[in-house]
């Protein structure tokens, strides 16, 4: 019983530590200035006022946020496609050098990001995309070797009876891939949806580097330069990344399952 | 890895019946990701190579120097600061957070009420954004208002300056990094110890091992795959902190904070220069690239890691 009790214990105070940060969060971004120095950080401030909201969403915020948003749909609907071409070819059809590519796009999952970022900055600058949508999406819309990783896993748990009874039909890899295979592959899409969306929407060294103008400034470089100017306005830092928080926290929420299950997907086999 | 029976059993399980047609297709559909590949990953790595042999300032043209910028690399004091600033960093934060993930899993992979609940919200610190995350850190680390000092307070303790203060610095940052991919990490571990079949430990257990003899001798080796993918990924992770360094310390103070990272990317975009930064960038890959390298070697003798 003691031991139950220890247990449940060590849960809540984990439970607590995980989300502190965030409750800090949303208490700060509904306090005035002044009762941000009146009142103890973790005590709401009464009455809450959503005057920093409201200054944050007059504001060019909601352009970064839809930024932000338009560059997830983006990036998440290249991956979806490109990715899960990539993953069946390797997966389920024969050709030459098969073996050899999948292993050079292994290879590049080890390529530190931050190793390739000055080389891709020139690239776009000699192409002169800079400052442009096409410099921010282009390195990542063709898809990831991570992505095609984890979808060629689960392309191959799939029986091979499904295809050889389509291609008896007369289809052809196309037709076999989007009407046999895709509905099948819902849960591992929606897996894949997930960690895009989630790392397209948190990326912030690619967008820093890239983009310098208000047309493409997303929400990450928009908040991190709140912190540049003079004088920190933590109220208004902390609505901004409230507002920043909450889809994210929404899809956590709503597709909590999908994202265990992408965890024993890509878990390792 | 690439073993003979692998690459038979690999090419056996697709019956080639219309091998002309799928080969072009494959090629197709193989084409895009592998054009993105190219222009995005190799291609910059070769450029970061062959950049490191020149010096370039941005507005000036490119001058080859051969060497000149590894001798220099070798007597850069800064530069080998850096690289031990991200060593410590790294030290700091795997071991802990690798204990506590793993710890964590054991604790709800157990029948408890609401482990759903638990197993959610130890996650939630992965899912924001890491450049907010470490501006909300930066509160809560804050000597005055922050409420880390402001509980010392209570019990009478003066907490450090932390983020100003040269010796709490990085343990501060890293202790965000442990804050924040613990729980990540515990999923990982949860999927492991789910796989691990039940009659294992159950034959343990009417062998007469210990709770401890079952940890050490059952589940810590059958979680080697796991445990190896954890490490791999979070140390080439930790290896590359950048945004959480960026937006807490900005290296400071007086470089304490500064990882290998960062000072690759003040070396470029702040001081233009790219050739250097190329050399910096050389380095922390080859460094990463042993790094892993050891650890396949240290898991390969005691798993079959099968990629594919």
């Amino acid at each position: 019983m003691a031991k139950r009790i220890l247990l449940y214990a060590v849960l809540a105070v984990g439970a607590f530590v995980s989300v502190f940060p965030y409750l800090l969060v949303v208490l700060t971004a509904f306090k005035t200035q002044g009762q941000l120095s009146e009142t103890a950080p973790w005590l709401p401030g009464l009455p809450p006022t959503v005057d920093n909201l409201a200054k944050m969403l007059a504001g060019d915020f909601p352009r970064y946020l839809l930024n932000t948003a338009v560059m997830t749909a983006l990036l998440t609907a290249g991956q979806l496609v490109f990715t899960t071409f990539a993953a069946y070819a390797f997966a389920r059809l024969r050709f030459r050098g098969r073996d050899a590519l999948f292993w050079l796009f292994v290879a590049t999952m080890m390529v530190p990001s931050a190793v390739t970022m000055i080389p891709l900055f020139l690239i776009m600058r000699q192409l002169d995309l800079v400052n442009t949508w096409y410099g921010l999406l282009a390195p990542y819309v063709l898809g990831t070797p991570y992505g095609i990783f984890l979808m060629r896993q689960f392309f191959k748990t799939l029986p091979a009876g499904l295809e050889e009874a389509a291609r008896i039909d007369g289809a052809g890899p196309l037709t076999i891939l989007v009407r046999v295979m895709l509905p099948l592959c819902r849960p591992a899409l929606g897996t894949l949806a997930i960690i895009t969306v989630i790392s397209s929407w948190n990326s912030f060294l690619w967008p820093l580097i890239i983009t310098s103008g208000d047309d493409t400034k997303v929400i990450t470089v928009a908040i991190a330069t709140l912190k540049q100017g003079i004088g920190v306005d933590y109220n208004l830092m902390m609505a901004g990344s409230l507002i920043a928080l909450v889809p994210m926290v929404a899809i956590f929420v709503f597709f909590q399952k999908h994202i265990v299950r992408s965890v024993v997907l890509t878990g390792l086999k | 890895m690439t073993s003979h029976v692998a690459r038979t059993s690999l090419v056996a399980d697709v019956k080639p019946v219309r091998r002309r047609g799928s080969g072009w297709h494959a090629y197709l559909f193989v084409g895009p990701s592998l054009f993105g590949v190219i222009a995005f990953l190799l291609l910059p790595m070769l450029i970061v190579l062959v950049l490191s042999l020149f010096d370039w300032e941005l507005l000036s043209s490119p001058e080859f120097v051969g060497l000149d910028n590894y001798r220099r690399l070798a007597g850069d004091g800064q530069a080998w600061h850096s690289l031990g600033v991200t060593v410590a960093y790294v030290l700091l934060c795997i071991p802990l957070q690798t204990v506590l993930a793993l710890a964590l899993a054991m604790l709800l992979n157990q029948r408890i009420k609401g482990v759903r609940f638990y197993r959610s919200l130890f996650v939630v610190p992965w899912m924001a954004t890491p450049i907010v995350l470490a501006l909300i850190w930066s509160w809560i680390f804050d000597p005055r208002e922050g409420a880390i000092n402001s509980a010392l307070a209570l019990v009478g303790v003066t907490g450090p300056d932390w983020l100003s203060d040269p010796t709490w610095a990085l343990p501060a940052v890293a202790l965000v990094s442990i804050w924040q991919y613990t729980g990540y990490n515990m999923l990982f571990f949860l999927a492991g110890l789910q796989g691990i079949p039940k009659e294992l430990h159950d034959a343990a257990e009417t062998d007469g091992a210990s709770p401890a003899q079952r940890f050490w001798r059952v589940t810590l080796p059958l979680l080697n795959p796991t445990m190896f993918f954890v490490s791999v990924t979070n140390l080439i992770g930790a290896f590359q902190v950048f945004d959480t360094v960026f937006a807490m310390t900005d290296g400071g103070p007086s470089h304490t904070t500064e990882v290998l990272n960062f000072r690759i990317y003040q070396t470029a975009f702040k001081e233009f220069d790219f050739g250097y930064a190329a050399t910096l960038s050389t380095l922390l890959f080859l460094i990463i690239f042993l790094v892993t390298m050891a650890q396949v070697r240290f898991f390969g003798k005691r798993t079959t890691y099968d990629l594919s």
